[in-house]
């Protein structure tokens, strides 16, 4: 049951680092905007994706063997 | 250093017109000396390739001590980065500098693969290991009913896709040499003769390094330790060395991000590399889904990830850890890429030096030369890594899936006795020609690419594998038809659509088929097929290949009926998870004997390993020796399974049948073997069942024999009291004729007392013992409580007017009549009421007898003015034996009367406690239930009662 539970979460992780990797959501970034010196296109991206393994270690680690 | 760099921001700003002058003369004409000299990086080259040998060395050394280094989740998680190959080193590099952000996907996409690992690649390794599967054309071909055809396919399509990869290893290792020993400035001298070739030398050395590491023995698991703690080393060492070139680059060359960034803002171009919305054009998100994807099926598909990642994992529990770690190591070698693409372009000019480059031509321009080595061997390390797992991933194929089959059909072979050294020379043998062909590719069109378009084409080829592996691990009606039909039409159309062009492109082929089209039919030109043309080269293949081959894969399985080969393996291997090793079904039948196994065995694994693989089987199957093992179905399974290992499964499939005669299976019996299997599993299951119950009856038996140990010392302990007194009195009076007579009128008087007390014990015992057992007798009838209580209190008031002690009731004045035994129900008040008689103080005692009728029943509670009963003692009161005070103060009594009064009443359906809550003194209350039990409960419920209390 709680395996079940981990798969079901790894899947909507999955899901969400889909949506945010691809169009529409990428194209929200996509602006000539600065944001701590940085440009925002690649900062978001790089961002997301520290986010998604964030979120991909915390799922994990806190399953039982 | 700040002067310098102000300088040439100074050009940059006002020179950005002068793209036009070769890099070398430009760089050049700011540092004098920027070369270093071909003997040290050739010597640095070479001193890293033998701490790499020391690495495996050391690894293989300890996991022959049994301390194996490579076995926790950080070095599994290092291994996996052998992704990032010197495409990624120097390649991002090159792509951010034309794209932007276009380098990203190609990691983006592994990370979307790690989320899934658990669920995906844990069934992989499993199966894996659980088959003994050493490659990804065995993982096929044994999924399709342990085809050999299938296997060689799959090996040819990895052969043909792979070997510019490792082409584009070579190329990115003699390319950096080049440029750290040319002298800037200098013409180029352009390639000497092939024997004066440092890249020659490069493939042959990491040619030795794998056939070391790589085919030292024949292992029926291909695990190579050695390697993989080199593969992770390599890992840490590119990976800090190019973090190191950034730093450099953000820090020393410039003033940080902010500055890097704003300078790179202020040039057109670069800004909209960083924002291509503003570009004008739009951002071609259907490539970047494609690249994504793409990339998400390589890092599982490519043969080098296959092998790091499932044969060489040595626990599943380490994917948890290594599923994340890996996509933070690419974020990690990643965050550094775009400072660096940037960076060169505003050092340089836009165009000006090849931007594949830029990792080592940076460092070296601004004249460090110790971090350009640096970063030379950082990009030596990310290509050996990659070269060498992909060399055993594919000699092993090419061995057991391309070589044995053709071998198996020659008559000598059969002939031959122990073929060990045989084998390891044929994977030998494949390394070096593996390498020497990705040498010669590299030789003859290695000019012609910028090094990311190689590698896409590569990963284009082993996407080709998806289908056909999700498919059947996923899918039990995916079939061998399908597979095959699937695979040939995606790689087909690979060749045709990406091949092809790349080859034509690269110019030693003269034609104008891409752009018009074969015999000059419009429709087919290989980059817009059938007139499809909004897509990019690489989509627009992606597309049509994995469309014909997901689409053969399906519709060919779902046309033809599977043989019975296939469905056992598709069982296998979709279920692998449901099924533990003893209950796993083995799809055979037929005759075997031991000792033409035993043969056959060692002709593949060595004599000695297969004595002791038999030894161990027969010692795990309970026979006494190897010769006496039952040869059956699961022998015969077991052996094919270890052979596999060795050769492959299709191959060990033709061995194993050539030694023993079998019967052919067909559908019906595939079904009945697995129909016995899931009976097998749930009389296994209920068998689990009853053991558990069972235990559970058994320790229950256990406690209540305790108990009764317990309560037998405690009996024969409080009989032994009073007859110690007895027996002590009696011999006095026996020993002394003498003794003045009222001395022994006195003694006698105790000896009678002690046998009263002797008498009562042995009769609550055996009155505790009836009701516990259920052989009680009751006498029930209609009771009036009030009547039965005013005379108990009758019976009492002479015991309690002796110790000074007054009796208080409070009886209602009737209440409804109560079902029970009135012998029984005046036993209990008497034992409450002397007790309490027993503890009241010797002045002023008190004791109170209450009567309340409620609507469930009636509450009787005795109430005594004593000290009452310690909070510990609430629980322990009840139980036998258990007296209140400690062992020195105990009063008179047998321990017994309160466990009985308590099984008296609940017989008849109430309960009693003592009341925790009382100011002063004990308060014992019991309830009886107006409609108490019926009838006595027949023995054997009743028991079943008691010991659920027990």
């Amino acid at each position: 049951m709680r395996s079940g539970l981990l798969r079901q979460r790894l899947l909507g992780l999955f899901a969400l680092g889909l949506l945010l990797f691809n169009f529409p959501l990428m194209a929200v970034w996509d602006r000539d905007v600065l944001l701590f010196g940085l440009p925002l296109f690649p900062s978001a991206l790089f961002f997301a994706w520290a986010l998604l393994i964030a979120a991909l270690a915390w799922l994990l680690e806190r399953a039982p063997d | 250093m700040g002067s310098r760099k102000l300088a040439f921001i100074g050009r940059e700003a006002g020179g950005r017109h002068l793209p036009e002058l070769p890099f070398g003369r430009t760089a050049a004409a700011r540092r004098g000396l920027t070369m270093l000299s071909p003997a040290l990086v050739l010597g640095a080259s070479l001193a890293y390739l033998l701490l790499l040998f020391v690495v495996a060395w050391w690894a293989d050394a300890r996991s022959q001590q049994g301390r194996s280094v490579i076995g926790n989740a950080w070095v599994y998680a290092l291994s996996m980065a052998v992704y990032c190959t010197a495409w990624t080193y120097f390649g991002s590099v090159g792509r951010a500098a034309s794209g932007g952000v276009w380098f990203l996907p190609i990691y983006l996409g592994p990370t979307l693969a790690m989320v899934l690992a658990w669920t995906v690649l844990r069934k992989m390794i499993r199966i894996a290991h659980t088959y003994r599967i050493t490659s990804i054309a065995d993982f096929m071909a044994s999924r399709y009913g342990k085809s050999p055809l299938l296997a060689g396919l799959v090996t040819l399509i990895t052969v043909v896709g792979i070997v510019p990869y490792i082409a584009l290893q070579l190329k990115a290792v003699s390319s950096g040499y080049a440029l750290l020993t040319t002298p800037l400035g200098a013409p180029s001298t352009g390639r000497g003769s092939w024997w004066l070739d440092g890249t020659l030398y490069v493939a042959l050395a990491l040619a030795g390094f794998t056939m070391i590491f790589g085919t030292r023995h024949l292992d029926s698991t291909e695990r190579h330790e050695g390697m993989v703690a080199a593969i992770a080393f390599e890992s840490v060492v590119k990976l800090v060395a190019f973090v190191a070139v950034g730093v450099f680059v953000t820090w020393g060359l410039f003033g940080g991000p902010g500055d890097l960034f704003a300078r790179a803002m202020a040039v057109p171009e670069l800004k909209a590399l960083l924002s291509p919305a503003q570009q004008g054009t739009r951002f071609a998100y259907a490539q970047w889904f494609a690249l994504t994807m793409l990339s998400m099926l390589s890092v599982i598909f490519l043969p080098r990830q296959f092998q790091v990642m499932v044969i060489e994992n040595v626990d599943e529990q380490h994917l948890k850890r290594a599923a994340w770690v890996f996509p933070a190591y690419l974020l990690a070698i990643n965050v550094f890429v775009l400072p660096i693409a940037l960076g060169g372009l505003l050092y340089f000019g836009a165009g000006a030096a090849n931007a594949d480059t830029f990792v080592l031509s940076l460092p070296l321009a601004a004249g460090h030369n110790g971090l350009a080595l640096v970063a030379f061997v950082g990009g030596l390390s990310a290509a050996t890594g990659m070269i060498i797992v992909e060399a055993i991933a594919v000699s092993t194929m090419v061995c057991n899936d391309l070589v044995m089959p053709m071998l198996l059909r020659l008559r000598r072979f059969s002939q031959r006795g122990d073929v060990t050294g045989l084998l390891l020379a044929i994977r030998r043998a494949a390394i070096v020609g593996v390498l020497l062909l990705g040498y010669l590719y590299f030789h003859l069109a290695g000019e012609a690419y910028a090094l990311v378009s190689i590698g896409l084409i590569s990963f284009a080829a082993v996407a080709q594998f998806a289908p056909a592996m999700l498919g059947g691990m996923y899918w039990k009606g995916g079939a061998r038809a399908g597979a095959l039909a699937g695979l040939l039409a995606g790689f087909a159309l690979w060749v045709y659509t990406l091949m092809l062009p790349s080859i034509a492109k690269s110019g030693w082929w003269q034609t104008d088929f891409v752009a018009r089209g074969p015999f000059g039919i419009e429709l087919l030109r290989p980059e817009q097929l059938l007139g499809l043309t909004s897509l990019d080269y690489l989509t627009h293949s992606l597309f049509w290949s994995l469309l014909a081959n997901v689409g053969l894969y399906v519709m060919v399985s779902l046309l033809r009926t599977p043989k019975a080969r296939e469905t056992s393996q598709a069982l296998l291997f979709v279920d692998v998870f449901d099924r533990t090793q003893a209950s796993r079904p083995v799809f055979w039948r037929g005759r075997a004997k031991v000792g033409d196994l035993l043969a056959l065995t060692g002709r593949f694994l060595g004599e000695a390993r297969a004595a002791k693989l038999f030894d161990d089987y027969a010692r795990a199957r309970g026979a006494p020796d190897a010769s006496r093992i039952e040869p059956d179905a699961r022998l015969v399974q077991f052996v094919e399974t270890e052979l596999a290992g060795a050769i492959g499964s299709a191959s060990a499939r033709v061995m194993v049948a050539s030694v023993v005669e079998e019967d052919k299976l067909d559908m019906d019996d595939v079904l009945r073997i697995l129909d016995e299997a899931s009976q097998l599993r749930a009389y296994s299951k209920a068998l689990e069942n009853a053991t558990a119950e069972l235990r559970a009856a058994n320790q229950r038996l256990e406690s209540l024999d305790r108990l009764k140990d317990d309560f037998m010392s405690s009996v024969t302990h409080e009989l032994r009291t009073p007859l110690t007194s007895i027996r002590a009195l009696a011999e006095l009076m026996v020993d002394d004729p003498d003794m003045p007579a009222g001395q022994r009128q006195q003694f006698l008087g105790i000896v009678v007392g002690e046998t009263e007390r002797l008498t009562r014990l042995v009769n609550q015992v055996l009155d505790m013992a009836k009701i516990e057992s259920g052989h009680a007798e009751w006498h029930n009838s209609e009771v009036d409580l009030v009547a039965l209580l005013k005379q108990a209190g009758e019976t009492v008031h002479e015991l309690l007017r002796e110790r000074g002690a007054e009796l208080v009731m409070q009886l209602p004045a009737r209440v409804p009549m109560l079902r029970a035994d009135p012998d029984r129900l005046m036993q209990v008040l008497m034992n409450l009421l002397s007790n309490a008689a027993k503890f009241v103080p010797a002045q002023g005692g008190r004791v109170e007898l209450r009567l309340y009728a409620g609507a469930e029943g009636a509450t009787v509670e005795v109430q005594d003015n004593g000290d009452g009963v310690p909070a510990a003692q609430h629980a322990l009161i009840f139980e036998k034996f258990r007296q209140g005070g400690d062992a020195w103060n105990r009063p008179q009594g047998t321990g017994l009367g309160l466990p009985i009064c308590r099984q008296i009443v609940e017989h008849f359906g109430g309960r009693m406690e003592l009341r925790p809550d009382t100011g002063q003194g004990a308060c014992f209350v019991f309830t009886l239930p107006w409609n108490s039990r019926p009838e006595p409960a027949p023995p054997g419920a009743s028991m079943a009662a008691d010991g659920d209390r027990a």
